[in-house]
C-alpha cells in the first residue's frame, strides 16, 4: 500500500469536505436553513474550475473529444475564484426561488427537488457538461510550474488545500464571531423575534446561501484539481447527506466539531475504507457506507443531538462585563 | 395532432402511476404532520418485493397486492418505531425531516446491497393493444390506470363518506382537539400510515411495470415527480395530489414528445418552480396556508 498517496488523499478529502461542511453548517447550524441541495454547489464549483482549466472544447488539446459549452485555460488561482463566484451566484438564484415565500421544512423538500433536477439537466444535455460521462483529464493547477514528481506534487497539493482550509476557517470565524453571526443565530432561534428587532430574515438567509454556496464551490474546485475528473455520479442527491451526517456527528455550529465530523464521515467512512481490501460484490461496500451514515445520523439524533463537540453557548453577561471593562477591545 | 393525443393518453397513465404515491405522501403530511421523504426508497423496496413474489411464480397483480400490503405494514412499523419516538422526544420538524433522510439512505442502500446495480423486469403479459380513436393502450396499462382510479376512489370514499374518514379529517385539522373529543388519534395515525404505505407500494410495482426494466434507483428517480405532484396540488391535500399527478403526468409526456424524452423529468421541475414563484401554496392551499408553510 502506498502510504504517501493514502495520506495525501485523506488530507485533500478531509479538508475539502471540511470546507464544504463549514459552508453547509453556516446555513444549517448557525442560521437554521436546511439546504438539501448543497452538493450542487460543490458540483458547480468543480465544473467551473474544470472548464476554466481544460481550454476551449474545439481546441486540438481536447483529445478526449469531450463536449462542454465553454472552455478557457486560465492561470491559477482564477479558476478557483471563478468557482467561488459561480457558487455564490447560484446560491442567490436558488435562494430567491425557494427562500422568499416558503417555511423552512417545506423549503428543504423543494431543495431536494432542486438537487434531483440539476442532475437531470446535466445528464440530459450532453453538450452542456458532457452528460453522465462527465469531464476527465482536468489539469491539476500549477503542476507544470512547480515541476515536482507525481508524489511530490500530491504533497504540494495537500499543502495548498490545507492553506485554503485555514483561509476559509478565518473567514467563517470572522462571520460567526461578528454581530452578523449573532444576527444569523437570532434567525435560527426565533425568526419572529429577530424580525421584530429589525433583522431581515430573508436577506440573512439569502446571504448564507450565497456564502455557503461559494464555500461549497471552492471545495469542489479544490477536489477536482486533485482527482482530475468530475461526473454526475459524484454529486447525486445523497451526497449532500454525507455532509449533513458529518455535521450532526461532529456538532452543529462548532467549527472544530464539524471538522471532526468531516474527518470521520466523508473522510474515514467514505474514503478511508476504499484503501481496505474490498469485500462482497462490486458496490456492496459502497452500500454499507451509506447505510452506516444513515445509522450514524439516527444514533446521534437520538443519543447526542448536539454532536460530539456541541456548540459553545455564549454568555451575554460575560461579554457585557468585558465590554464594560475595556472599550479598548476594539 | 395524433401523436399529441397519444402522449396525452400516456400522460394519463403516468399520472395513474404517480398519483397513489403522491396522495400517500400528501395524506401522511396532512394527518400526521410528518413529511416522509423515505417514501422514495419504500417505493423501491415495494417494486423489489413485487419482483421477488412475481418471480416466485405469482401473477403480477398478486405481487402488487403483496407489495402494497408489505409497504403498508412497514410504514406503520416505521412510524411507530422511529418517527413517533422522535416526536415524543420533542424533535423538531427539521429533525424529523433529517430522520426521514437517514431512513431513506438506510432503506435505499439496503435495497442496493441486496439487489445490486442490475436492472430487473417483471414477468407479465402486456395484453392486447386496445385502440380508442387515436389513442392506443395496452391492456396492462389500462388495468394499472383502473387500479389507480379505484384506489383514488377508495381514498375519497374513506375520507368523505365514512365516520373514520371524518375522524381522519378532524385529526388533520387539529390533532389535539380531535384527541380531546374522543377520537383515537393513534389509531387514525396507524391507519393513515397503512393506507399511504399501501398506496406507495402499489405505485412502486405499477412504476416497475410501466418502465419495463428498473433498478434500485427507481424510487429516487421518481421522487422528483411525486413530490412535484404533491406540492403542485397543495401539500397535504389528497385531491390536490391527484390533480397534481395528472398535470405532471401529462406535461411530462407532452414535453417528452415536443422536446426529448430526457426533458420529461425537467418539465416537472419547471412546473414546480413556476408554482413556487406564483402560487407556492399549490392549487388547493388549505393545509399549506393554515400551517404557514407558504404564502
Amino acid at each position: 500500500m502506498n502510504w504517501s498517496f493514502f495520506v495525501t488523499t485523506m488530507i485533500v478529502y478531509t479538508v475539502t469536505s471540511t470546507i464544504a461542511c463549514w459552508g453547509l453548517d453556516l446555513q444549517f447550524g448557525y442560521t437554521g436553513v436546511l439546504n438539501f441541495s448543497f452538493i450542487i454547489f460543490e458540483a458547480a464549483g468543480a465544473y467551473t474550475a474544470s472548464i476554466l482549466t481544460l481550454g476551449s472544447p474545439t481546441a486540438a488539446s481536447n483529445v478526449a473529444q469531450q463536449n462542454y459549452f465553454f472552455g478557457a485555460n486560465l492561470p491559477f488561482p482564477l479558476p478557483w475564484l471563478a468557482a467561488i463566484v459561480v457558487g455564490g451566484l447560484l446560491g442567490l438564484l436558488v435562494g430567491v426561488i425557494a427562500l422568499r415565500r416558503l417555511r423552512g421544512d417545506y423549503e428543504a423538500i423543494v431543495m431536494l427537488v432542486v438537487s434531483l433536477t440539476a442532475s437531470y439537466l446535466v445528464i440530459s444535455n450532453i453538450g452542456f457538461l458532457n452528460g453522465s460521462a462527465g469531464l476527465a483529464l482536468i489539469p491539476s493547477p500549477l503542476q507544470a510550474t512547480v515541476g515536482l514528481s507525481t508524489s511530490g506534487y500530491t504533497w504540494f497539493y495537500a499543502g495548498v488545500t490545507a492553506l485554503a482550509g485555514i483561509v476559509v476557517y478565518w473567514v467563517v470565524r470572522r462571520i460567526t464571531q461578528s454581530p452578523l453571526g449573532r444576527a444569523l443565530r437570532s434567525v435560527r432561534e426565533n425568526e419572529r423575534a429577530a424580525e421584530a428587532l429589525g433583522r431581515d430574515a430573508v436577506r440573512l438567509r439569502l446571504l448564507v446561501f450565497a456564502v455557503g454556496g461559494g464555500m461549497g464551490a471552492l471545495a469542489g474546485a479544490i477536489l477536482v484539481g486533485f482527482i482530475n475528473a468530475w461526473s454526475p455520479g459524484a454529486w447525486g442527491f445523497p451526497e449532500t447527506f454525507t455532509l449533513f451526517a458529518a455535521i450532526i456527528v461532529g456538532g452543529q455550529a462548532n467549527m472544530g466539531g464539524v471538522a471532526l465530523g468531516a474527518f470521520l464521515v466523508p473522510g474515514l467512512i467514505f474514503q478511508g475504507v476504499l484503501f481496505l481490501p474490498q469485500i462482497g460484490a462490486p458496490g456492496f461496500v459502497d452500500s454499507l457506507q451509506w447505510i452506516l451514515s444513515g445509522v450514524l445520523i439516527l444514533l446521534f439524533m437520538w443519543f447526542r443531538p448536539a454532536g460530539v463537540l456541541p456548540e459553545r453557548r455564549r454568555r451575554l453577561s460575560k461579554l457585557a462585563s468585558r465590554g464594560g471593562a475595556a472599550g479598548s477591545e476594539a | 395532432m395524433s401523436p399529441a393525443i397519444q402522449a396525452l393518453g400516456f400522460g394519463v397513465v403516468t399520472a395513474g402511476v404517480l398519483a397513489p404515491a403522491a396522495v400517500g405522501i400528501s395524506m401522511q403530511f396532512a394527518i400526521t404532520n410528518i413529511f416522509n421523504i423515505a417514501m422514495g426508497s419504500q417505493l423501491t423496496l415495494a417494486a423489489f418485493i413485487g419482483y421477488e413474489v412475481n418471480h416466485a411464480g405469482a401473477t403480477i397483480w398478486l405481487a402488487m397486492a403483496i407489495a402494497g400490503l408489505f409497504t403498508g405494514v412497514t410504514s406503520v412499523l416505521l412510524n411507530r418505531g422511529l418517527f413517533q419516538p422522535f416526536l415524543r422526544r420533542g424533535t423538531t420538524f427539521f429533525g424529523i425531516l433529517v430522520v426521514g433522510i437517514a431512513l431513506l439512505l438506510i432503506l435505499q442502500y439496503t435495497a442496493q446491497a441486496i439487489w445490486g446495480p442490475s436492472f430487473f423486469s417483471y414477468t407479465f403479459s402486456q395484453g392486447a393493444q386496445l385502440q380508442w380513436g387515436s389513442l392506443t393502450f395496452t391492456r396492462a396499462q389500462l388495468v394499472i390506470l383502473g387500479i389507480s382510479v379505484v384506489a383514488m376512489g377508495g381514498v375519497h370514499a374513506l375520507l368523505a363518506h365514512t365516520r373514520f374518514g371524518k375522524a381522519m379529517r378532524a385529526t388533520a385539522s387539529d390533532s389535539d382537539l380531535a384527541s380531546s373529543c374522543g377520537i383515537r388519534t393513534e389509531l387514525v395515525t396507524d391507519v393513515t400510515w397503512f393506507v399511504s404505505g399501501t398506496l406507495c407500494g402499489i405505485g412502486g410495482v405499477a412504476l416497475g411495470m410501466t418502465l419495463g426494466a428498473f433498478s434500485t434507483s427507481l424510487g429516487s428517480t421518481f421522487l422528483l415527480e411525486i413530490i412535484a405532484a404533491a406540492i403542485l396540488g397543495g401539500i397535504g391535500q389528497a385531491y390536490g395530489a391527484m390533480v397534481g399527478a395528472l398535470i405532471i403526468g401529462i406535461v411530462a409526456e407532452e414535453s417528452a414528445l415536443a422536446l426529448s424524452s430526457a426533458y420529461s423529468q425537467v418539465s416537472a421541475f419547471v412546473i414546480l418552480v413556476v408554482v413556487l414563484l406564483v402560487r407556492p401554496q399549490g392549487i388547493f392551499p388549505g393545509v399549506a396556508r393554515s400551517r404557514g408553510l407558504a404564502g
